[in-house]
């Protein structure tokens, strides 16, 4: 009778401890493609363009789908979301689906996939300009209904609508380049810059985008010798530039430019920065000499020692001559 | 360690008296002649390291001369039609061109002008560089942050997961804001952001070190993959939340390229004081993720 009062205990503890209730926190996991549109369209036309969410999580989630503007962007092409701002061409874009509305919650379920039919409609009097949005898919929630001491946390996932509104599939803007040497050893003079020719010189360029269409930074990065006969070529990364901001360029591969000269390559050489989109044009360069500075440097270097050593055995001989003259 | 090989005779040459002396012991003629060959030897060692280094010195004037008023000549002209880049299309195909001099990337389509011209618009999804169109995905580890009972004097703190892939964005963004500050339901009594420690106060983009026990409030940290540990220099540094509708969203994560399951680890913190007023306190912290485009 003692044991089995014991037992009893032991049973449910081991039962509680074993056994336990599958307790999952929520979580948040959702995909959504494509990550950007970009729309060249006439005033009058519609199109539609299916942006697929994937819930990753284990349970149904309640979304919402909204559009919000934005005008800026920072240099490397993340748009600044105006939350705030609800402008009037927002009301071009619609959802064609039959129960999924912008500004409405809807389920997706575990596990599963929902496509969002976004419709862009623009009316024919539409002013000729560019749009630029955000669709965020939102974890729907209601703070009121939270029962404990904290922070709930809803996640937002969104993708890039760039809309250009013309008749003209290429309507015409005004990009401006630059580029300068960015590490490497190198001084400037003037406008020529001074550069080893043993040692890689990386660049940093950018794009300005002063006009009012969205352009695209399609073109090449060289270095050229004289009668621009190139020495070096690569493929500048085509990103997109909306109007009147600037963007960083890079190489194909994310990086800055870079160069590697080789002891050869002595003189008057050109680092282009060369855009060709099809709605603009820019090329930019910088002058540069190379020469092989270091290894000059350490000729010049042993030349000096030399000489001092030897105007130093010199004088230590003219030093030893009147002390034998003493001898005698 | 530097210097000439010398002459036997070489260290009698020296001003020293004691060596001196050794050199009375020799015979005069002995002397002279010993004297004359080394001085001799010295001066064919003087002119042919003088004509070493005007040597050296030649050949930098030379260099110099040559190549920078040279006209290069190439063996082969880069321009060609292989470099014509006809981008801009709806994807077709595509690829890379490298070689020891050039590296482009291009994709070859359809025409859009006529396509524009007869449906009047055109139309493109993703990326020219990133070829597969993959989704964007970004997960949250856990969406409740359940402080509990909250103690006065004692940190509370609270962490989940952000994680990041790009798929064929080519770079993204993570910013967050809160709805207002930690506050009691329909109340008015509030935790406050923290401002860190009075010595250097944090703001909502400047993270600063928030360990002083006189500093109440409510703040995060942010380590991990694409975190600006320049700002969260380690997990003592936190930043206030900014505000919905008041604050512009601060950055927490970004990245310039293709992200693969970029993961932080954010930590919240809440430290009140004993005069706190009882209550539920809650907020809403949003998480915003956007790529690049």
């Amino acid at each position: 009778m003692k044991y089995t009062k014991l037992l009893i205990p032991l049973i449910l503890f081991l039962f509680v401890t074993l056994f336990p209730t599958d307790t999952h926190a929520a979580s948040y996991g959702v995909s959504l493609t494509p990550p950007l549109l970009r729309v060249n369209i006439k005033p009058g036309k519609s199109i539609t363009q299916v942006f697929t969410i994937t819930n990753l999580n284990n349970e149904d989630k309640l979304l919402v789908a909204r559009m919000v503007p934005f005008t800026q962007s920072d240099d490397k092409g993340n748009p600044s979301i105006d939350m705030k701002s609800s402008p009037s061409w927002l009301n071009y874009f619609s959802l064609a689906n039959t129960y999924i509305k912008l500004g409405s919650p809807f389920t997706v379920k575990a596990k599963s996939s929902e496509q969002l039919i976004l419709t862009l409609s623009v009316p024919a009097n539409a002013i000729l300009r560019d749009l630029y949005g955000t669709l965020l898919i939102t974890t729907y929630s209601n703070v009121a209904s939270v029962a404990y001491q904290g922070s709930q946390v809803s996640a937002t996932i969104g993708a890039n609508l760039l809309v250009t509104l013309h008749s003209d599939i290429n309507p015409p803007t005004i990009l401006k380049s630059g580029i300068l040497p960015n590490t490497g050893a190198f001084f400037k003079v003037g406008n020529i810059y001074l550069a080893d020719n043993i040692t890689p010189l990386s660049f940093s360029a950018s794009v300005k985008n002063e006009g009012n269409f969205t352009s695209e930074t399609k073109g090449i990065f060289k270095v050229t010798g004289r009668n621009d006969t190139p020495a070096y070529l690569e493929g500048i990364l085509p990103v997109y530039v909306i109007s009147n901001t600037q963007r960083i360029l890079l190489n194909t591969e994310g990086r800055n430019f870079s160069f590697s000269p080789n002891l050869s390559q002595i003189g008057f050489f050109k680092a282009v920065i060369q855009i060709n989109s099809e709605n603009s044009h820019t090329e930019n360069s910088i002058d540069i000499f190379f020469f092989p500075f270091k290894i000059m440097a350490g000729l010049i270097f042993a030349s000096i020692f030399l000489t001092v050593i030897l105007r130093t055995n010199k004088t230590q001989k003219i030093v030893d001559k009147p002390i034998k003259t003493l001898d005698h | 360690m530097f210097g000439f090989p010398q002459s036997p005779q070489a260290p009698f040459t020296t001003i020293s008296p004691g060596r001196t002396m050794s050199v009375q012991t020799t015979s005069k003629t002995v002397n002279q002649r010993s004297h004359n060959a080394q001085s001799h030897l010295s001066n064919h060692l003087i002119t042919t390291l003088c004509t070493i280094s005007s040597l050296i010195l030649y050949v930098i004037a030379s260099i110099v001369l040559t190549f920078s008023f040279h006209y290069p000549v190439y063996a082969d002209n880069l321009f060609s039609p292989s470099f014509e880049i006809d981008m801009g299309t709806v994807n077709i195909t595509g690829g890379s061109k490298t070689s020891t001099t050039y590296r482009l990337s291009d994709t070859v389509g359809q025409t859009a002008q006529g396509q524009f011209n007869s449906a009047g618009y055109i139309v493109k999804a993703g990326f020219q560089y990133v070829r597969e169109l993959t989704p964007f995905t970004f997960t949250v580890s856990n969406l409740d942050l359940n402080y509990g009972s909250l103690v006065p004097g004692t940190p509370s703190l609270l962490t989940n997961i952000l994680t990041v892939t790009t798929g064929s964005a080519y770079g993204y963004t993570v910013k967050t804001l809160e709805d207002h500050p930690l506050r009691i339901l329909n109340g008015s009594p509030t935790i406050a952001d923290t401002s860190c420690n009075l010595a250097s106060t944090c703001t909502q983009t400047d993270a600063t070190v928030w360990d002083d026990d006189a500093r109440y409030g409510f703040g995060y940290n942010i380590q991990g993959t694409d975190v600006d540990i320049a700002d969260f220099v380690d997990n003592t540094y936190f930043r206030p939340f900014p505000i919905q509708d008041i604050d512009p969203p601060a950055t927490v994560m970004s990245r310039s390229g293709i992200a693969t399951a970029s993961a932080a680890t954010v930590t919240y913190k809440i430290y009140i004081a004993g005069s706190q007023a009882a209550g539920t306190y809650q907020n809403n912290i949003q998480y915003i993720a956007i790529p690049s485009f």
